[in-house]
């Protein structure tokens, strides 16, 4: 039995834990991804699985990172110590190729304490596009290197073999390199981390602690749920497309809001596509779970007893939970936000002082490569852009900023400029492309990009058709708009592709309003 | 007998510190602060040359700490600035690193631009990324600007690419100084380092204060004066270095950070009279606890800090704060998990024990465990240990069925939790084994957790100084002289343009002897400090730079540091890989004299220090019977074992059973915490 101290105690202790390891991720990463834009996090377990502690950078990691750990106790009968697991398989307990995450057992002497797991987005994992996150592709080989969990540490031991073999089927080995070596460290930290704090407090305690922060989330989750209102609450929205077929995708769902449980059914949602946009059945549980933190109580510690009170129905082989052999790169950019775009929306009513009108419901992933003039080395560069924040039911929506399930940072004009052959001409709030309402929706952002080489550039973006939805009789924000510059031309691109770009072409990408709040 | 006065502006007190330095003999004042700060600031000084009988010729070295900058952010009191940028990127300042404070409030706000949109303003002009310029800038669009600049009361200029050539950024000043009457900052003399956001904001906020830090001190130098004293007016800055009044105000966003710098500067002197050069400073008041570095005799560093949402990139001195102080109120949340703070009684209602509020406080909880004494005075006031044991009874105790001391055992542990979590962040995060340093605690509330808090970080040492509630105040007497600078100079450290790096670290030291030059200090040091990465990092490690004359040897070595550095940090190096230098840094360093290292105390009694024994409550032994004494009383070659209670004027220290103190001929006490539990 933890009584109530110990509780908070050893909580600080561990989610401390989880924090050290996150820092240390971000400090010794190697690629700008990760260490300027922090798209990484990092994770405790216990020895079932179960997840006691996370420190997340960006939502699209929270609650998918178990599957991770649950994909690694599947495929291996026993772990021993010095074991490191690897793996991105989206059918396998990853979310999407470049997120790669790393598991490592904790063994206190024979005994499995538990686990340390953390993920970060490679800025390339091979495939057809540099970058890996081709708008065009049609089935999950297409998109990159596909790693089904593998022991790539046996025993303390690197596997050589395996490592070269990873290596071998990315653009930027080098880069790979420092950033594997980085996740290896960071769940260093967490073992190390979590052995002291078992010895300071013996492993019965610790057990004893891993169970009662898991029934202590479920309480206060449950406790929130009961403070919004029952019923059962339905929504539809849709993506543009998939990027292959010009035909909107749907997704909808059915939320059952009875006191201290929720029931989210996704029935009814569009069937997988041939286009990149399948999430994977743990990118819609990140992103159901991200909405429910946000309107209920997200001071909530984030681990396993969070998701007890929250049921997820999600029939197979639908755009919420693709199989193989889909692409799915676009499942975690875009479909996520689309399906906490439908959440909102459908639980609006439930919590009606919360809720707020769409955000610009996309990520805008950029990427481009090619060969680097000024070194003659091959590089992929791969960013995402900010947009506008949907009206509160208080006030505006903020301008240019990332939204729900994507936090990561911007990669600084001169950071890029000196690394890469390209001009940025622009970087300014789009006026004008805010919702209008009582409360205004955020607005977009305008990005100039001018190619100085030959740059092979993809684009995989959304809400360039399907504008964000106004709440309460405000208006939807502007669309999103991708124009090509040529001398002689400007043409419109399609949201989701690639295209090969020659030296002076300019990319102006427009990110799509916030919807806005109220009538005006 | 010429002395030097340091005078540091709290948020209720202001402190005075008179030193003689013939003598080392130190005088403490406090005089309640005032708005504007500057009245109370006279009016001490007025009431310290009173009580000592001193002549206004007889003070020789005025030193200030204020937080008039980081007031006037907190409180929206910038100055009306405008902002002149490349054409295309007008919203950089507002759009920032495009990410929000709060992954999971639908209601996150973000700070408002210290200039709104209407008055970012652009001109058309660009340089490249090695400072070439691809777009001249045209004097005749500047002029056609001024007139809409008319009523900004300072004017902030940032360009991409103006750290690899101001060329533009010194253009408009000059074409601007010819229409307007308006201070006019520049990114590149302000921040010469990559990164536009950062660096634009941190030009925009050193404008936004140009003219408040200006004034202030300009209105405080002239009330001085009136005063006769003739001493120069020296302000602290972030960095924990002091600057002439009549500079501070060009780089004014300097002295943002400096509140708490004092502290961490006396500290450090502390430590070093002490024997002590790796230091834990724990500052723990009412509603916060900073704590901060002293590493081989230096304050720790940092080249970032953020106020109120809002970046700045200069060197400061390393602090991290958390809400957890005395005043923290003790709680039950939804999961009935007992929890501190981060919410505080303040100073109304205070702790249960001042008699007003009925929620418990950590205060209460080291009152209901005898740690603190009734009858003691607290800040003035007698302390209700019934009232603190009813709110911890009712409120924390019988609700989740524990006795009373199990619920304020577990309230003090829990605030250490959350202690050892903020050091750790310092340390372990940073690379630094606790373990390796000594505790120096201050603050009214740090001697009372410093004993636990060591024993939980393995700690062996624990230091309360006797002059802990003016630290801030020595600090400011005993800080060198110091100006930073930087510039970036990215090439690969094995073959880098030589002749330019020299030119820069020359015009570098010759910025800083020309602000070093208007005053007397005994010497200036120069250290060069090289921030490097393995290319492809972006974060880079400052390594230092040997030696008067730039060679391949002495840039070899360096490299050599930056893989040991790395190692350190972050448990890896990568021998192979290309090593590039980033950022140049001069540190320049007019020491000013050092009192003698031996400080006598005003006031200090001699004679009985004991007072009766009272019954303590420890975590794991339960009640004991402490010996009590009286800190002032205490000399050398005083000894004592705990569990014991040494009860001074501004804060009260535990001694934990198996940790024993002694004093030392500083008057420091000294606690032997016995390793690791």
């Amino acid at each position: 039995m933890i009584d109530p101290i110990t509780l908070e105690v050893l909580k600080n202790a561990v989610i401390g834990a989880a924090e050290e390891m996150n820092a240390a991720l971000i400090r010794t990463a190697y690629s700008p991804n990760i260490k300027e834009r922090r798209d990484c996090s990092c994770a405790l377990f216990d020895a079932q699985g179960q997840m006691v502690a996370q420190a997340e950078n960006i939502p699209v990691h929270l609650g998918a990172m178990p599957f991770s750990v649950k994909a690694a106790l599947e495929h291996f009968e026993e772990f021993e110590r010095g074991d490191v697991i690897v793996l991105n398989d989206p059918f396998a307990g990853g979310a999407h190729l470049p997120d790669i995450t790393f598991v490592t057992p904790i063994f206190v002497e024979a005994q499995l304490l538990g686990f340390a797991a953390n993920r970060a987005h490679h800025a390339d994992v091979g495939g057809m596009r540099p970058g890996s996150i081709a708008g065009d592709a049609t089935e999950i080989y297409q998109e990159g290197l596909r790693i089904p969990p593998v022991k790539l540490w046996r025993s303390g031991q690197l596997d050589h073999d395996l490592w070269s073999m990873i290596l071998s089927n990315v653009r930027t080995p080098q880069e790979r390199e420092g950033d594997l070596r980085a996740q290896y460290a960071a769940n260093e930290i967490g073992r190390q981390r979590l052995i002291a704090i078992a010895q300071r407090y013996g492993i019965p305690t610790m057990e004893g602690f891993f169970g009662e922060i898991l029934d202590y989330a479920e309480r206060r989750t449950r406790v929130a749920i009961s403070k919004m209102k029952p019923g059962r609450y339905e929504a539809e929205d849709f993506l543009d497309d998939d990027g292959i077929d010009d035909q909107f995708v749907a997704v909808r769902v059915t939320v059952t809001v009875e006191p201290e449980k929720i029931t989210v059914d996704f029935s009814g949602s569009a069937p997988q596509v041939r286009g990149p946009l399948n999430a994977v059945f743990a990118v819609t549980a990140s992103a159901t779970y991200y909405t429910l933190r946000c309107l209920t109580d997200s001071e909530i510690p984030p681990n396993a007893g969070c998701y007890r009170p929250i049921e997820i129905y999600v029939p197979e082989g639908t755009i919420v939970n693709a199989q193989l052999p889909a692409a799915v790169v676009g499942g975690n950019l875009e479909t996520s936000q689309r399906i906490v775009d439908v959440l909102l929306k459908a639980l609006a009513p439930a919590v009606p002082d919360k809720a707020i009108a769409a955000c610009q419901g996309t990520m805008n992933s950029v990427t481009f490569g090619g060969i680097n003039p000024r070194t003659g080395e091959p590089f992929t560069f791969y960013e995402t852009l900010a947009g506008g924040f949907g009206a509160r039911p208080n006030k505006d929506g903020i301008d240019a900023i990332h939204s729900h399930m994507t936090n990561t940072l911007n990669t600084p004009i001169e950071v890029l400029e000196t690394l890469y052959p390209v001009r940025v001409e622009r970087y300014e709030i789009r006026e004008g492309s805010g919702g209008a309402g009582r409360f205004r929706g955020g607005n977009g952002l305008i990005r100039e990009i001018r190619a100085l080489a030959h740059l092979s550039f993809s684009l995989l973006a959304d809400r360039r058709k399907t504008p964000p939805y106004g709440l309460a009789g405000g208006s939807p924000g502007a669309c999103g708009e991708d124009l090509l510059i040529r001398t002689k031309a400007t043409i419109r691109l399609k949201a989701k592709g690639s295209i090969q770009l020659e030296p002076g072409d300019v990319i102006r990408i427009s990110t799509p309003g916030g919807g806005g709040f109220g009538n005006a | 007998m010429s002395l030097h006065i340091g005078i540091d502006v709290g948020g209720t007190f202001t402190d005075f510190v008179v030193l003689d330095p013939a003598s080392g003999q130190l005088e403490l004042f406090k005089v309640p602060s005032t708005r504007p700060a500057s009245d109370g600031v006279i009016s001490g000084l007025q009431l310290v040359m009173q009580r000592l009988g001193l002549k206004p010729e007889q003070i020789a070295r005025l030193v200030h700490g204020s937080t008039v900058a980081t007031n006037a952010i907190l409180e929206g009191r910038w100055a009306k600035t405008a902002l002149l940028t490349t054409e295309g990127f007008r919203d950089v300042l507002e759009i920032g690193r495009q990410n929000r404070a709060s992954l999971y409030d639908l209601s996150v706000e973000r700070p408002e631009p210290l200039v709104p949109r209407a008055r970012r303003l652009t001109l058309s002009e660009r340089l490249d990324y090695q400072g070439r310029i691809i777009k001249a800038l045209d004097a005749s669009q500047v002029k056609r600007l001024a007139p809409a600049l008319k009523d900004a009361e300072s004017i902030a200029v940032c360009f991409l690419f103006s750290y690899m050539n101001p060329a533009h950024e010194r253009q408009v000043r000059t074409l601007l100084e010819a229409e307007l009457q308006v201070p006019i900052t520049l990114s590149s003399e302000i921040l010469p380092e990559y990164r536009e956001y950062e660096r634009t904001a941190t030009t925009v906020m050193s404008a936004a204060l140009r003219p408040v830090v200006g004034q202030y001190l300009e209105a405080l130098d002239r009330r001085v004066r009136e005063l006769q004293i003739r001493a120069p007016l020296q302000v602290m800055q972030s960095n924990a270095g002091i600057v002439p009044a009549a500079q501070a105000a060009r780089q004014a966003v300097s002295m943002l950070f400096s509140g708490p710098a004092g502290g961490v500067e006396g500290s450090r002197f502390i430590g070093d009279q002490a024997g002590f050069a790796d230091l834990i400073t724990l500052d723990m008041g009412g509603t916060s606890t900073d704590v901060s570095l002293v590493l081989g005799g230096k304050v720790g560093m940092r080249t970032e800090g953020v106020l109120e949402g809002r970046p700045v990139r200069m060197p400061m001195v390393d602090i991290h704060s958390i809400g957890a102080g005395g005043g923290s109120l003790a709680w039950i949340d939804a999961g009935r998990a007992l929890r501190v703070g981060p919410q505080s009684a303040g100073s109304e209602p205070g702790p249960a024990c001042y008699g007003k509020g009925s929620q418990p406080t950590v205060t209460d909880a080291q009152l209901a465990l005898g740690r603190l004494d009734e009858k003691n005075t607290l800040g003035g006031r007698k302390l209700d240990r019934g009232r603190a044991e009813r709110a911890i009874f009712d409120e924390i105790a019988r609700p989740l069925g524990l006795s009373l001391e199990e619920a304020a055992a577990g309230i003090i542990e829990i605030a250490d939790a959350q202690m050892e979590r903020a050091v750790r962040k310092i340390t372990v995060e940073r690379g630094h084994d606790p373990r390796k340093f000594a505790l120096l605690a201050f603050g009214g509330a740090g001697p009372m957790h410093a004993g636990s808090l060591a024993r939980r970080l393995g700690i062996p040492t624990v230091i309360v100084p006797p002059v802990a509630g003016v630290l801030s105040a020595l600090g400011l007497l005993v800080a060198d002289r110091v100006h930073d600078l930087i510039q970036t100079f990215i090439q690969p450290v094995e073959a880098p343009d030589l002749a330019k790096m020299g030119r820069f670290f020359k015009q570098m030291q010759r910025n800083a002897e020309e602000r070093l030059r208007d005053e007397a200090v005994e010497s200036v040091k120069f250290s060069r400090m090289l921030e490097m990465r393995y290319r492809g990092q972006s974060y880079e490690l400052p390594v230092e730079l040997a030696g008067e004359v730039l060679t391949a040897e002495a840039l070899a070595e360096a490299a050599r540091r930056f893989h040991q550095a790395h190692a350190q940090l972050y448990g890896y190096e990568m021998a192979d890989r290309p090593v590039e230098i980033v950022n140049l840094r001069l540190r320049a360093i007019g020491q000013t004299p050092k009192p003698p290292l031996k400080l006598s105390m005003n006031g200090a009694k001699r004679g009985s220090a004991s007072r009766p024994a009272r019954k303590v409550y420890f975590h794991e032994q339960g009640w004991l019977e402490a010996q009590v004494f009286e800190r002032e009383g205490l000399a050398p070659p005083f000894k004592l074992a705990g569990p014991a209670v040494i009860e001074g004027r501004e804060s009260t220290v535990v001694l934990m059973p198996h940790q024993t103190t002694c004093v030392d001929e500083h008057g420091n006490l000294i606690i032997a915490c016995g390793g690791a539990s």
